[in-house]
């Protein structure tokens, strides 16, 4: 255990010291939301700032104030649908939307054609669609007006539900759940598992890989069993990890708490100076909207989902770490290891990908049955437990994970003892195996 | 008494035995040479000795007992493919090989102190390794494997890379720490380079030993009764004596080398030499130990 220790040590202050560290660990939490921000911040100014006309030949008649499409200016024209297909590049037009003549007095026909719209580039689809929704929902209006109703039951028509959803706890209390912020938090979840286990595996890879081409191995091995040289590196790397993740939950969590007491007005004295700036109106808004986003954050299990990453987080770690291991100790070069690499990443690429279709039925069987495999269930699962996971599932997958990795690292472990030894060996899998066999 | 026996050790993989039924006893504070060709099982003896792999059969000793996880600390290792991390400091690396050989934070960084200053790399100590000289990092990695003091000193090829100048330096060492009661065993395939520092040796061939004892016992068994004499006058071949070469010395004096037929002793040779010609010079030759291998293998082999 001593051993095991000061390996573990010495792979963790190496690498804790080093200044890339403190940049990742300090600048992701800070930089990543800065980065997704500033690109929605600039497409969204970008599409304010645009303000394209869109020339339109009514020859119904029906259509005047109908249309709007953010972007975009409406502009209604008469003349020759021909003339303007022509010319209205040159006006400096986006396009021409043609509306024909339509005929209403038979109220069964169902399909109306004839509605083109001509541009030199193509319009995006949102844009496209909503302009079709404005036709069919003109089109609507005007059957309805045709058929007698009042014009106050056509009003009247126009309703807005909206759904709450809510999770009946165990103890028969129902809690207002969202759907949008649990998406969140398991893709979230779920592809930070993903990426750590990228990062951390193959520095666990690089670092058995340099104490090989070091030739530094056997001295060490001379003082220390080979599984506890390997344990402590798999311990050690994976301590670093879980620091990074520990200071990054700590940072999100104060910036998100500052950030919610900034907009509920918690600080007086951005309270005062925004008061100056804004009528009363707008900052009760605010702090509704604060309680809104409190609202949110406490409609999913906080605690559960921290405790479960964690857990999943070090399971995927070990599990994986392992096999990385043993695939740096068997190889002499980066380059010889992609080979043995592909198999790994198999399993963790088809987690990712089927992680969108499990955040979509979070409670089908591919994604019962991915969150048990121990191979995809760390990435699944995070996925899943923001929807909810019966208690029994979630315990099987942790035990069936557990198992896993004691599994992966007593494979790897044996690998390992040889593989550190073989210098300039052509390695494959038949040879891996024999040293999986072999008696040391 | 001996500080390591192996008793009767085979080790076999897949494809070949690496070491067969192979017997051997280091007494205390001898230098031990531990000699044969590439791939002949040195290394394989040596990694089980170290613990690093198991004997398949047979029994090692270490000071009268049985091998253990302890005795690590008894021994200080150098083996043949050896490096240090590149990116650490050489204090603090010191520091982590001698805390994993089981020394004390205080009782190492005493000896860190110790060596670094006799070995003059002192103002290297907070230098990362990258940025020491070849030789340097020889030495550094001879400190690392002396720190802990172990009685038993195992270097396998020690002296391949090494410049004279260091290698010289590092044997100084060694033989210090013979002096303060250290047992050394030099593992190489280049026998002539050790020949001079053993006192015994063991020969290794194919998986198997072909020999050992005292060195000069070994050489004594294997003389061939011949003798180089300078002389003036000339030599013909008789009842006792086998002139197989001849040649002019330096001088412009003959040079034979004769072989004694019946094993006759030297004081006989020369006194039948005496009345034939003027003896200027009389030598016993008495094989290296690499002619002894040599020849071993091809009688082996024929």
């Amino acid at each position: 255990m001593k051993q095991i220790f000061l390996v573990l040590k010495r792979e963790y202050l190496t690498r804790v010291k080093k200044k890339s560290f403190l940049l990742a660990t300090i600048l992701t939490p800070l930089v990543l939301p800065a980065i997704i921000f500033g690109i929605a911040y600039f497409a969204s100014r970008d599409k304010d700032s645009r303000h394209e006309e869109i020339l339109v030949l009514d020859e119904s008649g029906y259509f005047s104030e109908v249309f709007d499409a953010s972007g975009y200016d409406f502009k209604y024209i008469s003349g020759n649908l021909e003339e303007k297909k022509a010319s209205f590049a040159e006006e400096g037009a986006f396009g021409v939307l043609y509306i024909p003549a339509v005929d209403l007095s038979d109220i069964s026909v169902r399909r109306f054609e004839g509605f083109q719209f001509y541009s030199e580039t193509n319009a995006s689809i949102r844009t496209m669609e909503r302009i079709e929704n404005q036709i069919e929902s003109r089109l609507k209006d005007l059957k309805l007006q045709r058929s007698g109703l009042d014009h106050s039951v056509i009003e009247n028509l126009q309703v807005n539900a909206s759904l709450s959803t809510f999770n009946i706890t165990e103890s028969g209390e129902a809690k207002e759940s969202n759907s949008g912020l649990s998406f969140a938090v398991g893709y979230g979840t779920g592809f930070l598992i993903y990426m750590f286990i990228f990062v951390y595996g193959g520095q666990i890879m690089q670092s058995v890989l340099d104490e090989k081409t070091n030739r530094i191995v056997e001295v060490i091995v001379s003082s220390v069993r080979p599984f506890q040289l390997m344990m402590g590196k798999v311990l050690g790397v994976g301590a670093v990890g879980f620091t990074q993740i520990l200071i990054w939950i700590v940072l999100m969590a104060t910036l998100s708490t500052v950030g919610i007491s900034l907009l509920s007005g918690g600080n007086e004295a951005v309270m005062e100076a925004a008061s100056q700036q804004m009528p009363q109106e707008a900052m009760s808004q605010q702090q509704e909207m604060a309680a809104n986003i409190q609202a949110m954050i406490s409609s999913v299990p906080v605690a559960k989902i921290l405790v479960c990453f964690l857990f999943f987080f070090l399971g995927a770690y070990f599990l994986y770490g392992a096999l990385y291991a043993a695939v740096g100790s068997a190889v002499d070069s980066l380059q010889d290891a992609q080979q043995f690499m592909f198999p790994i990443i198999i399993p963790i690429i088809a987690a990712i990908m089927a992680m969108f279709f499990v955040l979509d039925d979070p409670h089908g069987g591919l994604a019962v049955t991915l969150s048990m495999i121990p191979f995809t269930s760390p990435i699944i699962m995070m996925a899943r437990i923001p929807f909810g996971v019966p208690d029994w599932q979630l315990a099987l997958s942790m035990v069936l994970l557990i198992a896993g990795f004691v599994g992966t690292i007593y494979v790897a472990g044996r690998i390992y003892r040889i593989g550190i030894l073989m210098y300039g060996v052509k390695v494959n899998w038949k040879i891996m195996k024999k040293w999986f066999t072999m008696k040391v | 008494m001996n500080i390591l026996e192996a008793n009767n050790v085979t080790k076999r993989y897949a494809e070949h035995t690496a070491l067969s039924d192979v017997s051997i006893s280091i007494p205390k504070q001898s230098i031990f040479g531990l000699l044969g060709p590439n791939g002949a099982g040195k290394t394989t003896l040596i990694r089980i000795v170290n613990q690093i792999i198991m004997a398949d059969e047979g029994e090692v000793f270490i000071n009268g007992e049985k091998l253990e996880p302890k005795h690590i600390g008894v021994i200080g290792y150098l083996p043949e493919e050896r490096g240090l991390y590149k990116k650490m400091k050489v204090g603090e690396q010191l520091m982590y090989l001698a805390q994993l050989k089981g020394l004390s934070n205080a009782e190492a960084r005493t000896r860190i102190k110790y060596w670094l200053e006799k070995l003059g790399l002192t103002e290297w100590a907070g230098k990362k390794v990258e940025d020491l000289s070849k030789g340097m990092a020889q030495k550094i990695q001879f400190i690392a494997t002396v720190l802990h003091q172990p009685s038993l000193l195992i270097l396998d090829e020690p002296f391949s890379g090494f410049d004279p100048v260091n290698a010289n330096l590092i044997k100084d060492e060694i033989f210090e720490l013979r002096e303060k009661g250290a047992t050394v065993i030099f593992s190489t395939h280049r026998m002539e380079s050790v020949e001079q520092l053993c006192d015994h040796i063991a020969l290794i061939n194919k998986s198997k030993k072909i020999l050992d004892g005292k060195k000069n016992d070994v050489r004594n068994s294997y003389k061939l009764h011949q003798y180089e004499v300078i002389f003036k006058g000339s030599l013909e071949d008789s009842t006792s004596i086998k002139v197989l070469n001849n040649s002019v010395s330096e001088l412009g004096l003959n040079k034979s080398v004769i072989e004694a037929k019946n094993n006759e002793s030297p004081n006989m040779i020369l006194q039948e030499l005496i009345n034939k010609v003027e003896v200027h010079s009389f030598i016993e030759i008495i094989p290296s130990i690499n002619d002894i291998f040599i020849s071993i293998v091809k009688g082996g082999q024929s």
